[in-house]
């Protein structure tokens, strides 16, 4: 038997076993109906989950409908529950005490992340040890944290007053994080910083190590030096992660809640009151549940269409 | 450009030694081309000269001057890798100026332009300098790659398996440009390869590594004519040497010593012949368009050669083999001058 013939033979035995169509039944069933059947549940729940409350927040939020009180006739108001989040001193102070937090977090988390990750990625003896310890915050429930800290920031037998004493020389009980309205805010991001940089950390790590040797070896005989490697090599290689690390990391501090109650519960007076702080007051403890269904949606829609506009620039960035 | 010296350079990873005891000088102007197969210690000699690796034993001199512990900055060469190596974030531009913007040495933005601009054109990338350099296809890229050490003046310009990647129309292209460009700019390169076809046409010299040893370095012609080894002369010829235990081949004043001949294409001598004077088959014919490859069975061994695709043999005919000359080795592989 020639080559030819041999190939030939083969051929027919191939296009033989191959079933005539594509779209072929199972017992009844058409390929695109299993496929139905297998997302169905998947997409039951997130109805029932998801998309359908959020409807109904849609809804309460232009009724003045009070949830400890269910059996009221419920009014429609039109937009009169925006107009008076909008307009609320009170709420619009949340929105800068939110600010100031997410501000400074993102600001410390992708300084100090990007450092430690630096470093990590130097590969020194033991980085493997020092990586686990350094996400361990991570990985601890933020009530525990919150409550851990608490202890710390006590002014006469906390930890971290001691250790400011120590370096400054101060009086470690004359300064209280969390009483004075000075230094709670400062006091929660520290907090937060502490907790998330080494989620800030890992990512720019991963960011850092998919960066090939060769691109700096060929850096190093183009006659670059370290900063310029840093500035032109490095850091635009590693932009993109660090743009999803604040990403990742501002969508949820926006959302910061567990965390700052369980340390300051927004006080002293409402100096660490952030947004979502005040929505759950106004909700569950006014019981004004039409306003702060005004009040979720703006945050929604802020925070959604902050991170649209963030993930156009961040597409940009990469196809650079 | 500048003289490249090395003396006695040693480098060891763990348990293998890359290179072993290797000395080379390439000459100011000269492209030396190193050949052999993977592993053979190649791209760490190369390395070594870049100063991307420190050698264990050994030193290298740049026009004189001792830079075994300079780092690649200090050394002023060019390196072309193997793997294209362009920074991904920068468009085709910025990545042939790269090289320019060094803050050691200051060179006006409309004079790297005119640099760039002359290098782009050489290498007939012109047209794609505002491209970013992951949209290019893989000989755009080598030839970026290859671009980025052409615009400085470096005193060796170290280029490893620059062209392993292309297909072969675009390597042919290249390996003349290239040649082109050397004499052009009178330029050192060192060149690392393991295809044959590139170190005779572009090479002054040839340098043989095995297991990290320079094994023998000579023009083109004196390695492919005058093989020291076995080894040597196995790496150049296409088909290769065939190398056959003495008394299989007949042939002219076989040395006492020894041991194995070596025949390439051009010793030996083919005629059809009857039962009595035959004393090889014709296994089969590879028809290449411009010439045959001949698969001769002479005893227990097989023999490649070519011929003159007008010739009339067939496959399967009885026929008469005959070295009219060849090389001997003694039982060590070592040529018998």
């Amino acid at each position: 038997m020639s080559q030819q013939e041999i190939s030939s033979s083969v051929a027919e035995q191939v296009a033989g076993r191959t079933p005539a169509g594509v779209a072929r039944k199972v017992r009844g069933l058409s390929d695109r109906a299993i496929a139905w059947i297998f997302i169905a549940p998947t997409i039951v729940l997130l109805l029932a989950i998801n998309v359908f409350p959020l409807i109904w927040t849609v809804y309460l939020s232009f009724t003045n409908f009070r949830a400890n009180r269910p059996n009221r006739d419920v009014e429609w108001v039109g937009l009169r529950n925006y107009e008076r989040v909008l307009t609320d001193s009170d709420i619009w102070h949340n929105m800068l005490v939110t600010s100031h937090f997410l501000f400074w977090t993102m600001f410390f988390q992708v300084l100090i992340g990007f450092g430690l990750a630096w470093l990590i990625n130097k590969n020194f003896r033991g980085h493997g040890v020092w990586t686990t310890i350094i996400l361990l915050p991570m990985m601890l429930s933020p009530a525990v944290v919150g409550n851990f800290w608490t202890f710390l920031y006590q002014p006469q037998i906390g930890l971290f007053n001691y250790v400011v004493s120590f370096f400054t020389g101060a009086d470690p009980s004359s300064f209280q994080m969390i009483g004075s309205v000075d230094l709670a805010p400062w006091a929660i991001v520290i907090v937060d910083t502490w907790m998330w940089t080494p989620y800030t950390m890992l990512i720019c790590l991963a960011g850092l190590r998919s960066i090939p040797d060769y691109i700096y070896e060929a850096a190093e005989v183009d006659r670059a030096g370290p900063f310029r490697t840093f500035w032109s090599i490095t850091l635009p290689m590693v932009m993109p992660f660090l743009m999803l690390a604040v990403l990742f990391r501002a969508i949820e501090n926006f959302k910061m809640f567990d965390l700052v109650v369980e340390l300051t519960s927004g006080g002293p007076g409402s100096v660490t009151e952030l947004a979502s702080i005040n929505l759950k007051r106004e909700a569950f403890e006014k019981w004004r549940t039409g306003l702060s269904s005004a009040f979720a949606i703006i945050l929604f829609v802020t925070v959604f269409g902050a991170a649209n506009i963030y993930v156009k620039a961040l597409n940009t960035v990469k196809s650079r | 450009m500048a003289t490249v010296t090395l003396s006695g350079i040693s480098k060891q990873f763990g348990r293998t030694r890359a290179v072993d005891d290797l000395s080379l000088s390439i000459a100011s102007g000269e492209f030396v081309v190193l050949l052999g197969p993977t592993g053979a210690g190649k791209t760490t000699t190369l390395r070594l000269i870049a100063g991307l690796e420190t050698p264990d034993d050994g030193r290298v001199t740049i026009d004189g001057a001792d830079v075994t512990a300079t780092p690649p900055a200090g050394r002023d060469v060019a390196f072309v890798f193997q793997q294209y190596s362009l920074y991904p974030h920068l468009s085709v531009f910025d990545n042939l100026a790269f090289p320019l913007r060094s803050p050691a040495r200051r060179v006006p933005e409309d004079e790297i332009r005119r640099t760039v601009e002359q290098v782009a054109g050489m290498l007939r990338i012109g047209h794609k300098l505002m491209n970013r350099s992951t949209q290019l296809s893989g000989g755009e890229m080598q030839r970026v790659a290859i671009g980025r050490a052409l615009v400085r003046q470096p005193s060796i310009y170290l280029m490893d398996e620059p062209l392993s990647s292309l297909d072969a129309k675009l390597r042919a292209d290249l390996r003349l440009e290239l040649k082109r460009i050397q004499r052009e700019l009178d330029a050192t390169i060192l060149y690392v390869t393991h295809d044959q076809i590139e170190a005779m046409t572009m090479a002054d010299r040839i340098g043989i590594l095995s297991e990290g040893r320079l094994v023998q370095i000579g023009t083109p012609r004196e390695i492919y004519a005058d093989p020291d080894n076995v080894y040597v002369a196995a790496r150049l010829g296409q088909p290769s040497i065939n190398v056959l235990p003495v008394g299989v081949l007949p042939a002219p004043d076989v040395p006492a010593n020894a041991f194995s001949i070596g025949a390439r294409t051009e010793h030996l001598r083919i005629a059809q012949a009857d039962a009595t004077s035959a004393n090889a088959r014709l296994d089969w014919i590879e028809h290449l368009g411009d010439q045959n490859h001949l698969h001769i069975r002479i005893g227990d061994f097989r023999l490649t050669t070519l011929a003159d695709p007008a010739s009339d043999l067939a496959s399967g005919e009885a026929i008469r083999v005959e070295a009219a000359a060849a090389l001997y080795f003694d039982e060590d592989g070592k040529r018998i001058r």
